[in-house]
């Protein structure tokens, strides 16, 4: 099962359209599942050790501020909400693709990221200033080729044309920017209503 | 190699150690630093040793010349005369090595009639011991001799560059080997004013930049004539002081929150100052709002070694920086105490010394250096004379007394890379945040490792390549067996 499971993904990344096409007819959802589960945790954990121990000459972040918790929320939180927004949307548009498969779509496309960037950790630490411009031109690879196959994935997932997933894909982040905002505004009516209460309890408490 | 191999091994496995290693969350930091501070390559406050202490000061009395009234200037010569421009008593003072005054100018002939200065602002005293004094009241600038004769006076200028309704008011002044003079006058945003030997007003120099409001530039460019002319105008910011090092070069700081407040300006006005520091030179670089903001840098002064100090008048800070604008150490605060200021208007450097005048209290308060002050400035120094190997053990000390001193790594740094220690070096670099020089001695490492250990790499490299080629031979015979068998 071992080989036949990790024989999936990387085929996606080179045969996306036959890929996604499996994927979504042929392959069990469960095992598909865990594979993209499998994905987000190796993208996060490829996203800790980057901070952490890429090479001084291309790792700017300050040590200080390196929290892994919000390493996790990176990935999760822009997954999800890409996966609810382009759900929300694709049910309205005719969409062909469920919550699951969009989500197992998503994931996939991520390979690519976790492929590049995972051995350039180590390589970036062997690299001198000059030969940092091979880093970036492999991390911004790595992001476009994933861009490509997140479009191929969309596309067959919910079976639509080029351009109409053109227009999804423009709509979902237009979506997702809209429950960012919301998502915000809740959080922050919520820490106002909080801070009231316990005003209102210190007031209660210091005067009784 | 070695310690990134047991990087990468801990890294491999300890995977959950190292997770939850990043799970600390922020360090609490103090909105107010140690007393005596330097900001780290991160922008962090970090505690520091203080580089210099307040040892005396410098009242009108304890000079003998009675109480000094609002002084606004002081400039000390390279025989370590300080002459004090008593502003509010419209005199200047002269003290000798020990503080005390030894001559006071008040009055002077002027063309055969006596004459007094009206409120000066600024005092300049040249190598020869020539003093041009700003003499703003009276709008004009008086020059005098090394025996105080009043020997030439600049009076407002006739110019087609100035405007018909153009004031002359001098502030500060400057005056250069051949004998130029560069004056700071109030009101003007075209630059310094610049005079010739003989007097003539020769033209602008160094204007700073304006700054632009993108939405208050849209509503300007849809507005009318007669609306436009209603709106504030855009101007270049005003200079706030003027210094000049002894090869010519003026050192000027401005107002500017948006641009850079120091400058270094060369013969054409053009800034030449060197920032290669973790950040811009520009004072405080950590501050809030609510203590009142940027920094407002009132004076600058410029030592040997093109080390230079400015005078931030809001928090009464003085910072030091050296030449490649790497900030060195920070003094001053306003208080009561010895050392700290009211309302800090000039600062000057005596040989090591650094002199900072207060205008209200009327005093001057001089800073002698620590051990580490003066290891700093040495280190610095020798630094700056290319002497290497002294730097190296001046900055090794000045690291054993301040840990947090990164710039002092890089010193140590290039010391190692110069003798071909290129391992020590990366590390130096490394601490000292160094990415440019990092790379450089990197580069070399990588080099000598790879050369000393060729042998080792070839052959694991062709064993791996001879392992494989066995390895698909054995699979090729057990596929021809397979088929064979069918």
């Amino acid at each position: 099962m071992n080989r036949e499971a990790l024989h999936t993904p990387l085929y996606v990344i080179v045969h996306p359209f036959n890929g996604y096409w499996d994927l979504k007819y042929e392959c069990s959802q469960k095992k598909s599942l865990i594979l993209s589960f499998g994905i987000l945790f190796m993208l996060i954990l490829t996203n800790i050790l980057g901070s952490q121990y890429s090479g001084f000459l291309v790792n700017l972040n300050n040590p200080k501020d390196l929290n892994s918790l919000l390493e996790t929320a990176y990935v999760l939180v822009p997954v999800l909400f890409w996966c609810v927004a382009n759900w929300s949307l694709t049910t309205l548009m005719d969409g062909e693709g469920k919550f699951v498969e969009i989500f197992i779509t998503t994931c996939f496309a991520l390979i690519p990221i976790v492929l590049i960037n995972f051995p350039w950790i180590w390589v970036s630490n062997i690299i001198t200033a000059q030969e940092s411009s091979f880093y970036y031109f492999f991390k911004n690879f790595a992001v476009i080729w994933s861009g490509l196959l997140l479009f191929v994935g969309i596309m067959t997932v919910h079976q639509f044309s080029p351009s109409k997933t053109i227009g999804t894909i423009l709509l979902t982040v237009v979506a997702m920017a809209f429950m960012a905002f919301l998502a915000l505004l809740f959080f922050s009516l919520i820490q106002q209503i909080v801070e009231f209460i316990s005003t209102i309890t210190q007031e209660i408490v210091l005067r009784g | 190699m070695v310690a990134s191999m047991k990087k990468r091994k801990a890294g491999l496995l300890a995977l959950c150690c190292l997770v939850s290693l990043g799970l600390g969350g922020e360090l609490v930091q103090a909105e107010s630093a140690a007393p005596s501070y330097n900001y780290s390559y991160w922008g962090d406050n970090v505690a520091a040793p203080s580089a210099y202490e307040a040892t005396t000061l410098i009242t009108g009395i304890s000079s003998g010349a009675g109480d000094f009234k609002n002084p606004q200037d002081i400039q000390v010569t390279s025989d370590k005369q300080i002459y004090l421009l008593d502003t509010g008593n419209n005199r200047f003072v002269v003290l000798d090595q020990n503080y005390k005054s030894v001559r006071t100018l008040d009055s002077f002939l002027l063309k055969g009639k006596a004459d007094h200065f009206n409120n000066p602002q600024g005092i300049f005293v040249t190598d020869q011991k020539e003093i041009y004094v700003a003499d703003t009241g009276n709008k004009r600038i008086v020059h005098f001799d090394s025996r105080f004769n009043a020997v030439g006076v600049i009076e407002s200028p006739k110019s087609e560059l100035l405007q018909a309704n153009f004031d002359f008011q001098p502030v500060r002044v400057a005056v250069d080997k051949a004998n130029r003079i560069y004056v700071m006058s109030a009101g003007v945003f075209d630059g310094f004013m610049e005079f010739g030997a003989d007097g003539a007003f020769k033209s602008f120099m160094g204007a700073n930049r304006v700054h632009v409001d993108p939405v208050d530039y849209f509503w300007k460019s849809i507005s009318t004539q007669a609306q436009r002319e209603q709106m504030v105008m855009y101007t270049p910011t005003e200079f706030t002081n003027l210094d000049m090092n002894d090869e010519g070069f003026l050192y000027a700081t401005n107002g500017d929150e948006y641009g850079d407040p120091i400058k270094k300006l060369n013969a054409q006005g053009a800034d030449i100052l060197r920032r290669e520091g973790y950040y811009k030179p520009s004072g405080d670089i950590m501050y809030s709002t609510l203590s009142g903001g940027a920094p407002r840098l009132v004076d600058i002064d410029v030592g040997d070694s093109e080390m230079y100090s400015v005078l931030d008048a809001k928090r009464g800070r003085v910072f030091t920086y050296n030449g490649d604008g790497y900030l060195m150490f920070i003094l001053g605060g306003l208080g009561n105490r010895l050392g700290e200021f009211n309302t800090p208007a000039a600062i000057e450097h005596n040989g090591d010394d650094i002199l900072v005048l207060d205008q209200t209290l009327g005093e001057i308060t001089v800073f002698q250096t620590t051990d580490y002050g003066r290891t700093l400035n040495d280190a610095v120094r020798s630094y700056y004379r290319g002497d290497e190997e002294q730097a190296y053990q001046l900055f090794s000390k000045v690291v054993n007394m301040n840990a947090n001193m990164e710039y002092a790594y890089a010193g140590i740094g290039k010391a190692h890379l110069r003798k071909g220690e290129y391992k020590e070096a990366v590390q130096y670099f490394k601490r000292s945040m160094d990415r440019t020089n990092y790379s450089k001695a990197f580069l070399l490492y990588r080099k000598e490792v790879l050369r000393e250990h060729f042998s080792t790499i070839m052959t694991v490299v062709i064993a791996l390549v001879i392992i494989w080629q066995i390895w698909r031979m054995y699979r090729k015979m057990r596929a021809r067996k397979k088929v064979v068998l069918h």
